[in-house]
């Protein structure tokens, strides 16, 4: 991924990629559209790069827009029916099939009640119906999905949990050499933590939430602060 | 700006209430605070009589007072009115903040419908122009701006505030003709005052016996019980509002109650305080005032409450509690102050051990009538488990108010 300098503007016409377009293939991300032969930004934010031929706006942004493969986290609200629904912080609420889930059957319900947390990933997503989880995979197995008991659970900018899981991000590997931790993060923005002690928790939470301003840059000064606050 | 600005209502889920349960099981908050410390409060007053906002923490609420001239109520032709308004639909991301019974907004307005109007703080009376034709309407708009846990008192402390900054106009009656003038005219009048009341919110704890002051939205939602309970400057009580499931007994209530009036007293001072630099301020000419712009600003001469009240950050020196450390990394986002709750009985500063949430000997207390007054309140709020206003109407005199506490 190359960060180039160029902000976007919505609206604004983007004859780069339209050159780009005329010799390779090119793939649209995020924040850019096609309209007929132009290519125009709908959202504002740096333009961003990836060889050989993707791009896509990366803005900042706190609503989530749910699309088909994201690992998201979300709190169950309500029975109805067959099935659960599920805030997951978008504009509608997700639903997620009893059936969706590792060994269960028509007579083996999982047991979730309102305000259980779980760890889901959205099956399908399209503007004009809601969206639906599933906490397994294609072979039934639940993997690390499922419901997540005990931790803390905040939020974040979707900016910051889309850089938590980038492969080349220093961050969670510097917090592991403080202390061992367990960490779901969801690309809706929201993330559970769980360490040893609620002390080491909190820390967590707060040395995470101290990225969004610093950004990964601050890393290691977060770290010390860190380790010097476990050792009092 | 504001975190929690995203469609999303902390301590919703049950890892988030768990988790707060267990800390304040072992006596820690999320932000480093003490059990009996609050968030600073910051006044801001706009360029217009009676304008202010709060801010506590993330908490921001603006009050906004008018009047207006009217006829009076027919049952009470000598007095005028007052009208209090909540509006929380400019916090977007509390579940059914929008739909038209919301309980939250409900709540809070009948909170300062008990502590401003039914404890018969403002002198209506003296609103009155001609009996059964003339009277002023006073109207409090509070406007939640954000939300981020204890409501009740940033909203309290903002109608207050509003209605002792508010000047209304003068008027003369003479002969059946009303005749209001400008300011230019005649000096603009302040609103008379029987008491000034203020609240202060509590969350109890299932895990905990210690009630835990000033809470954050996700320690409000987490919480078994609020107990809100309203004080004047004569430590009387106002309003007091115990709801939820959390076993509350009579000495925790009580220990409440004297804290919260300590704290009361001392809020007014500083609201007292902060509204005396404003008049200053303006006496200066109109150029000196900031107004509303000062919420923005990051201007070294806030109103806030740790600094008129000379509150010094002596824990600073002493050990850092838990959380502090992680927060001053993040350097662009504000740092908690050290706020003890001020203790008529310690002296501000002192550490409050757990001894003094046992039960305290009532004989020996300079309270004798609170106390007696106590066991039939935590009575009645358990056996009906719901919000149990207990209010008390103030009469001018002090000796007659003094009956029913």
């Amino acid at each position: 991924m190359s960060a180039t300098n160029t902000i976007v503007m919505p609206g604004e016409r983007i004859a780069a990629i339209e050159e780009l377009a005329k010799s390779k293939r090119v793939i649209l991300g995020p924040g850019l559209r096609r309209l007929d032969d132009t290519v125009v930004a709908s959202k504002a934010g740096p333009l961003r790069h990836k060889e050989p031929g993707t791009f896509w706006v990366d803005n900042y942004q706190r609503r989530y827009i749910p699309a088909r493969g994201d690992l998201i986290l979300g709190i169950v609200r309500a029975k109805s029916g067959d099935m659960y629904r599920v805030d997951i912080g978008a504009a509608d609420t997700a639903s997620i099939s009893y059936l969706a889930f590792e060994a269960a059957t028509k007579k083996n319900r999982p047991d979730l009640i309102p305000g259980d947390l779980i760890y889901a990933r959205v099956l399908n997503a399209s503007a004009d119906i809601e969206p639906e989880l599933v906490c397994v995979n294609s072979v039934g197995k639940r993997g690390k999905l499922g419901v997540l008991t005990e931790g803390f659970f905040f939020k974040c900018s979707l900016n910051l949990g889309r850089m938590l899981l980038r492969e080349n991000c220093p961050v969670l590997a510097a917090l592991t050499r403080e202390m061992p931790y367990e960490i779901a993060v969801g690309v809706n923005g929201r993330i559970w933590v769980k360490a040893h002690s609620l002390k080491e928790t909190v820390a967590l939470a707060n040395a995470i939430s101290a990225l969004e301003q610093s950004g990964c840059a601050e890393i290691d000064k977060i770290c010390g602060n860190l380790g010097d606050f476990l050792q009092t | 700006m504001f975190m929690n600005s995203n469609l999303f209502e902390p301590g919703k889920s049950k890892p988030e209430r768990s988790f707060v349960q267990l800390a304040v099981k072992q006596n820690q908050r999320l932000d480093g605070r003490r059990s009996n410390e609050s968030r600073d409060v910051e006044l801001t007053f706009g360029t217009d009589w009676g304008s202010v906002a709060v801010s506590m923490g993330d908490t921001k609420v603006m009050a906004q007072v008018t009047c207006e001239m009217g006829p009076p109520a027919l049952s009470r032709p000598n007095e005028g009115k007052l009208h209090l308004n909540v509006l929380l639909g400019g916090v977007a991301f509390l579940d059914e903040a929008y739909s038209t019974h919301d309980q939250r907004s409900l709540k809070l307005n009948s909170l300062l419908e008990r502590t401003f109007r039914s404890s018969k703080s403002i002198d209506l009376e003296s609103l009155c122009v001609a009996a059964e034709k003339h009277v002023w309407c006073i109207r409090v708009n509070v406007n939640v701006i954000n939300h981020d846990g204890n409501l009740y008192d940033a909203s309290s402390i903002a109608t207050l505030a509003a209605l002792m900054h508010f000047r209304r106009p003068d008027v003369s009656y003479k002969d059946g003709e009303l005749c209001i003038f400008k300011q230019n005219e005649r000096e603009f009048m302040p609103l008379l005052f029987h008491h000034y009341p203020v609240s202060v919110t509590y969350c109890v704890y299932k895990s905990s016996g210690q009630p835990i002051l000033d809470p954050t939205l996700l320690e409000e939602n987490a919480a078994d019980s609020v107990i809100v309970l309203s004080f004047n400057s004569y430590q009387e009580l106002c309003s007091l509002t115990a709801g939820g499931t959390a076993p509350t007994n009579a000495p925790t209530v009580m220990q409440c109650a004297r804290n919260a009036a300590a704290r009361c007293k001392s809020l007014l001072d500083f609201v007292r305080k902060a509204l005396a630099l404003d008049e200053e301020c303006r006496s200066q000419g109109d150029r000196s005032v900031d107004g509303l712009v000062g919420l923005i600003l990051n201007t070294e001469h806030k109103l806030s409450y740790n600094k008129l009240m000379g509150i010094q950050k002596q824990r600073q020196q002493q050990q850092l509690p838990p959380g502090e450390n992680i927060e001053l990394d993040n350097e662009s986002s504000e740092t908690p102050v050290a706020n003890e709750e001020p203790s008529s009985e310690e002296g501000a500063g002192a550490p409050m051990d757990t001894s003094d949430w046992l039960p305290p000997d009532e004989d020996s207390q300079e309270l004798p009538m609170r106390s007696e007054a106590s066991p039939s309140k935590a009575g009645k709020h358990k056996t009906n488990k719901k919000t149990r206003p207990r209010k008390q109407n103030h009469s001018d005199s002090e000796e007659e108010a003094r009956q029913y506490i």
